[in-house]
């Protein structure tokens, strides 16, 4: 089976997280990441997303889920006029590396963007 | 508890009758084994077993108050809905956000339930295919119920001093493992922001993300669920994020 994406886009606050989260569990039981797993995946994208956008309401975030047969990969994409780089904390490093297998996090063109990636258990 | 005769129905007319707070406090009494049990039924779920059993003697009460003799039914078959309406109605008047509709509310709980059960039988976690199976809904009810109970507060278990006989505090914890030097400096760091956490939470925190155990596993080691894990989890990198909004 081919990859399939996902490609959502909403604003940066807080309140529209929701839906961040509840389209990386649904692209992440695609995928077949058990239940645990799929929090997991809740927490990176809530995480990401919110040191991308800072929580701006004014900010875009436009988010696409690559489903593949044994490994998800979600990247994210903010413009953000004028607005300094984006940084995670050492916690948001520490609870990152904990949840997935790989994940960046930096500035693109006018704006900045992160990517993450997780790989079912045993593949 | 003593079996429910005749002699028991009798002060049930005779309670009817007169309104007697004496009999109405010994049939109370008679029966407050039963609302024990219920409560303790409810136990484990982020609520004391103290406070369920004063949530159900009010059911309880509620049921002495109602029961009709004359009816023909025994009073535990009258009791035992009271009680658990109850109940129930206090986990979801004082656990969950106004938001959350009724029926995801339900739903969500059953969830919790259904994670725990098929866990144990599958000797690991479930898939949501597996669960949507168990649970008779679609994967897409059990991804909303997952978010949903995202809105489950458990403010109880979080006071300073809870029951939770295994809880140790960041310093035990750090002082019972060696990590490496990064690790070391990375929670050097971290640790003033995890003191802004109650106990259990930064327990949870630091076994989840810092010793990389998984949610069951420390739902294991702690003796909560694993949704509740879960829960308490979202919650505490939500107060964490506010933490380093106002730093």
């Amino acid at each position: 089976m081919s990859d399939q994406e996902i490609e959502l886009t909403i604003p940066g606050s807080a309140e529209y997280l929701r839906l961040a989260r509840l389209a990386v569990a649904d692209a992440g039981s695609r995928v077949g990441f058990s239940f645990e797993e799929i929090d997991d995946l809740r927490i990176a994208v809530d995480e990401l997303c919110f040191a991308l956008a800072n929580g701006e309401s004014e900010a875009r975030l436009n988010l696409k889920y690559q489903v593949g047969a044994d490994r998800l990969v979600v990247e994210g994409h903010c413009d953000r006029d004028g607005a300094a780089t984006p940084v995670l904390s050492d916690l948001a490093e520490a609870i990152l590396t904990a949840v997935v297998d790989e994940y960046h996090l930096g500035n693109a063109g006018e704006g900045a963007e992160f990517h993450f990636a997780k790989a079912l258990s045993g593949s | 508890m003593s079996p429910i005769g005749a002699p028991t129905l009798g002060r049930f007319a005779e309670y009817r009758a007169t309104r007697s707070r004496d009999i109405r406090d010994e049939l109370i009494l008679e029966h407050i084994g039963l609302a024990r049990s219920l409560a303790r039924r409810y136990s484990g779920r982020g609520e004391s077993v103290d406070d369920l059993e004063q949530v159900a003697t009010v059911g309880l009460l509620k049921a002495v108050e109602r029961f009709d003799p004359e009816r023909g039914l025994a009073f535990t078959t009258f009791a035992v809905p009271t009680i658990t309406g109850e109940i129930k109605r206090h986990f979801r008047d004082r656990g969950w956000a106004t938001r959350v509709p009724r029926g995801l509310q339900d739903l969500a709980l059953r969830l919790t339930r259904t994670v725990q059960e098929l866990g144990h039988e599958l000797g690991r976690s479930p898939s949501v295919e597996e669960l949507a199976a168990a649970l008779e809904v679609s994967t897409e009810m059990v991804l909303e119920a997952m978010e949903a109970n995202r809105s489950y507060s458990a403010s109880s278990l979080d006071a300073p001093g809870s029951d939770d006989q295994n809880a140790s505090g960041l310093d035990r914890v750090l002082g019972e493992h060696d990590p490496g030097m990064e690790a070391v400096e990375r929670e050097m760091v971290v640790r003033d922001l995890l003191e802004t956490l109650s106990e259990r939470d930064r327990q949870i925190v630091q076994l989840r993300f810092f010793e990389g155990l998984t949610q069951s596993e420390i739902a294991e080691r702690i003796n909560i669920s694993q949704m509740h894990v879960s829960r308490l989890l979202a919650r505490a990198l939500s107060t964490l994020r506010g933490q380093l909004e106002l730093d």
